[in-house]
C-alpha cells in the first residue's frame, strides 16, 4: 500500500481506454451493482469523468447514492488501482464531453462497438482516494523520448524564428526531430471563413498546402471549435478525414470538388492528436498529428504538445501582429517574361479561386491578393507590393484584427512554387515582397453568377 | 470444470426465505454454459454506509443444481469486497466473454466466504488459459494476461451464493434487461 496519496495524473495511463474498467454502485436498497465502463477520462489531479451512454442501473444508483468504485488496469505494466469517486454533474456539452465523444469513437470502433456506443454526457466525479491493489506487475519500459527534454529544445527552437514563415518551418522540425513524430501538419486560421487552412506539413507526398478544414469537422476540428486537445488511440470512420472529404466532394458537386485541394493526412491513421493554437480567446491555429500505429500518443505526449503550441501562439502573436515597417531592401532583378504563349489565369469572383490555365491554385482571401497582385502588374507593370496597402485594399475583405496577413501570403508563395513555375512570389524585405512572372499572362474575370460581366 | 460437491449442503444453508421466494433455480443451463473458462469475473459488494466495493476475480464454477454461483477471489486485492461480502452477505458480480462482448450479471443476499475446493487451483489455472486465448487475438500479450490474472494459490478464497436477479449487460439496447 502507499503511504503518499496518489493523484489521477500519476494513474493516467490506465484512463486510455485500452483495457475496460470495472466499476460498482449500490443502490438505496443496499443492492450493489457492478458493470464495465469503457471510459474513465482524465479530468485533472482530482477529477475524472465517466461515459454515460445508456440510461442504465449504474445511471439510476449515481443518481441516487453518489458513491462509486471504479477498477481501472495500467495498459502495459498490469497494474490495478481502485478510485474511490463521488458523483458531481453530468457535462453535455463542452471540452470535456468532446474529448470523451472523440475518444469513445477510438473505443467503439477498436471495440467493434462503433453504433453500439454513443456519448451521451459525461459525468463528472471528485476522486475521494485512489488505492494501488496489491498484485503482480510488468516492469515497464522507458519512454521513448523524455518529454520535457524534447520540449525544452522545441521552444528553443522555434524562438529563434524572424517570420511567420520560419515559425511554421521550425515548429514542424520540432515535431519531427524533437517529439519523434513522423507525420505532422500546420494549420492556421481564418477568422473571416471561420475555417483552418494547412500552411506547412511533414511526412506526406503531397504537402496538401492550402487544403481546408471546416470547424468541427473531425479531430481537427473539433479541436479548434472547443479550444481543446482531441486524441484518439485507433482507426474511426466517425472522425477520419479520408470519408469526410469525400463527402464534401460529393455534396459541394464534382465541379466545386475541383477547386479543393485535398488534405494530405493519412488516409487510415490508428492514432490521431490535434491540439489547438490559442492565445486568450483567439484561435490562431491546430497542430495535427497522426501515426499509423495505435495508442502513438497518450497524456503526456498531449500535455507537451499543448506546452508547445502555448509557445507556438506568443510567437505567431509576436511575429504576425508585429508593425510592419516596410524596409527598404534590394529589389531582386526581374527576369522579363520569355515566354510567348502567354499562361490563362482565371479568377471566379463567386469565391475568389484561381486557375492557371486548367489548374486550380488557389481560392479565398490567398486567391483574391493574387488577382489583385496580376491585375495591378498589368495595369502599371509594378512589380513591387507591401503587406501594408493589402491590409488597406477594402476589396480583399481583410478583417480589421487577426487577419493572418501573413499567413495567407506564405500560403500563397507555397502554393505557387509547388503548382507554378511561372508566378512567383518572393520576399524582399520585411513587409515587402516581388511578384516575378516568367511568362507573359491573360487575366480573365468570371463575374459572380447573376451579375453583369 | 470442476463441480460444486457441497451443492445439498448449499441449499439447506443458503437463507430458507430466498429459497421458498425462489424455488427453481434461477441460472438457466445457458447461463452455465457461459460461466465457464473465457469469461472474465468481476466481484462488487458494498459496507453499511452502501459505498460500493469491487475487485477482479479469476474464476467461478456453477453448482450442480445450478442453484448456487461460486466465484474464486484472490484475497489480498479483494480484501475490501472480502469484508462487505461478510459483514452484509449481498454480492453482485459480472461476467463478459471478451471476443462477443456478451456479458451477465448475478446478484444475491446471501454469499458466504468458503475455502476453496480441491479442483479450484486448477479452475482456476483454466481460467486464466481461457481468458488468454479470448484475449490473445485482440492484440493483448500473454504476460499481461497472466499478470492481471495472476494469484497465489494460498490466495485464493472461494464466495459462494444463491443468485437472486439475472442481468444481460451485452452491450447495447437490451443492456439492462433481467433474464431472471
Amino acid at each position: 500500500m502507499n503511504a503518499a496519496p496518489l493523484s489521477v495524473d500519476a494513474i493516467r495511463d490506465c484512463l486510455e481506454g485500452s483495457v475496460p474498467s470495472a466499476m460498482a454502485t449500490c443502490a438505496p436498497d443496499g443492492t450493489p451493482n457492478v458493470t464495465y465502463t469503457s471510459q474513465v477520462e482524465y479530468v485533472d489531479e482530482h477529477h475524472v469523468a465517466l461515459s454515460f451512454q445508456f440510461f442504465n442501473k449504474t445511471r439510476e444508483n449515481i443518481l441516487l447514492n453518489p458513491r462509486a468504485t471504479v477498477e481501472v488496469t495500467h495498459p502495459r505494466s498490469g497494474a490495478c488501482y481502485r478510485l474511490s469517486l463521488m458523483y458531481l454533474r453530468t457535462e453535455c456539452e463542452g471540452r470535456i464531453f468532446e474529448r470523451m465523444k472523440a475518444k469513445l469513437a477510438g473505443i467503439a470502433s477498436h471495440t467493434g462497438m462503433a453504433g453500439v456506443f454513443k456519448l451521451r454526457g459525461a459525468d463528472i466525479y471528485r476522486v475521494l482516494s485512489i488505492e494501488a491493489v496489491p498484485g503482480a506487475a510488468l516492469p515497464l519500459l522507458a519512454p521513448r523520448r523524455n518529454l520535457l527534454a524534447a520540449l525544452r529544445s522545441a521552444t528553443t527552437r522555434i524562438a529563434a524564428c524572424a517570420d511567420l514563415e520560419a515559425l511554421f518551418s521550425a515548429s514542424l522540425t520540432a515535431l519531427v526531430s524533437d517529439f519523434d513524430l513522423r507525420h505532422a501538419m500546420f494549420l492556421a486560421h481564418d477568422a473571416a471563413d471561420n475555417l483552418l487552412y494547412t500552411v506547412a506539413s511533414r511526412g506526406y507526398p503531397e504537402s496538401g498546402i492550402g487544403s481546408e478544414i471546416a470547424i468541427g469537422d473531425g479531430v481537427i476540428g473539433v479541436a479548434a471549435e472547443v479550444r481543446t486537445p482531441i486524441r484518439i488511440a485507433h482507426l474511426t470512420e466517425e472522425y477520419s478525414y479520408h470519408r469526410a472529404v469525400r463527402e464534401t466532394a460529393r455534396e459541394a458537386g464534382l465541379a466545386f470538388a475541383q477547386r479543393e485541394i485535398p488534405f494530405p493526412g493519412l488516409p487510415h491513421p490508428h492514432s490521431q492528436l490535434a491540439v489547438p493554437i490559442v492565445a486568450g480567446p483567439r484561435l490562431l491555429g491546430v497542430i495535427y498529428l497522426e501515426s499509423p500505429d495505435e495508442s502513438r500518443f497518450g497524456y503526456d505526449d498531449e500535455d507537451a504538445l499543448v506546452a508547445f503550441a502555448a509557445q507556438i501562439a506568443a510567437q505567431m502573436l509576436l511575429l504576425g501582429d508585429a508593425e510592419e515597417p516596410a524596409i527598404e531592401a534590394e529589389p531582386p532583378v526581374v527576369a522579363q517574361p520569355s515566354d510567348t504563349t502567354p499562361l490563362t489565369v482565371r479568377h471566379y469572383a463567386e469565391d475568389h479561386s484561381v486557375f492557371l490555365d486548367d489548374d486550380y491554385l488557389i481560392k479565398g482571401v490567398a486567391g483574391a491578393i493574387l488577382w489583385k497582385l496580376l491585375g495591378d502588374h498589368q495595369e502599371t507593370g509594378r512589380t513591387q507590393f507591401t503587406n501594408r496597402e493589402l491590409r488597406l485594399d477594402a476589396g480583399l475583405r481583410l478583417p480589421d484584427i487577426a487577419d493572418n496577413l501573413e499567413a495567407r501570403l506564405i500560403l500563397l508563395t507555397r502554393r505557387l512554387a509547388e503548382r507554378s513555375s511561372d508566378i512567383a512570389i518572393e520576399r524582399c524585405g520585411r513587409g515587402r515582397f516581388v511578384l516575378t512572372l516568367r511568362r507573359s499572362v491573360t487575366l480573365i474575370n468570371v463575374p459572380r453568377p447573376g451579375m453583369a460581366a | 470444470m470442476a463441480r460444486d460437491s457441497k451443492a445439498s449442503k448449499s441449499t439447506k444453508q443458503s437463507a430458507p426465505k430466498a429459497a421458498s421466494a425462489s424455488p427453481a433455480a434461477l441460472i438457466a443451463p445457458e447461463h452455465a454454459a457461459f460461466l465457464v473458462p473465457g469469461v472474465s469475473v468481476i466481484a462488487a459488494s458494498r459496507d453499511a454506509r452502501l459505498v460500493p466495493s469491487v475487485s477482479r476475480g479469476v474464476a467461478c464454477r456453477v453448482s450442480e443444481d445450478r442453484r448456487s454461483l461460486t466465484v474464486l477471489l484472490r484475497r489480498t486485492p479483494a480484501a475490501t469486497v472480502l469484508r462487505d461480502i461478510a459483514d452484509s452477505g449481498w454480492i453482485t458480480t459480472c461476467h463478459s466473454q471478451p471476443s462477443t462482448h456478451r456479458t451477465i450479471q448475478l446478484k444475491g443476499r446471501d454469499a458466504r466466504i468458503e475455502a476453496p475446493g480441491p479442483q479450484d487451483i486448477a479452475l482456476a489455472q483454466a481460467f486464466v488459459d481461457g481468458f488468454f486465448a479470448e484475449l490473445e487475438p485482440i492484440g493483448y500479450t500473454e504476460a499481461f494476461v497472466r499478470t492481471v490474472l495472476f494469484f497465489a494459490p494460498e490466495d485464493l478464497v472461494a464466495v459462494r451464493f444463491t443468485p437472486t436477479e439475472i442481468y444481460s449487460q451485452t452491450p447495447g439496447p437490451n443492456a439492462g434487461q433481467r433474464l431472471a
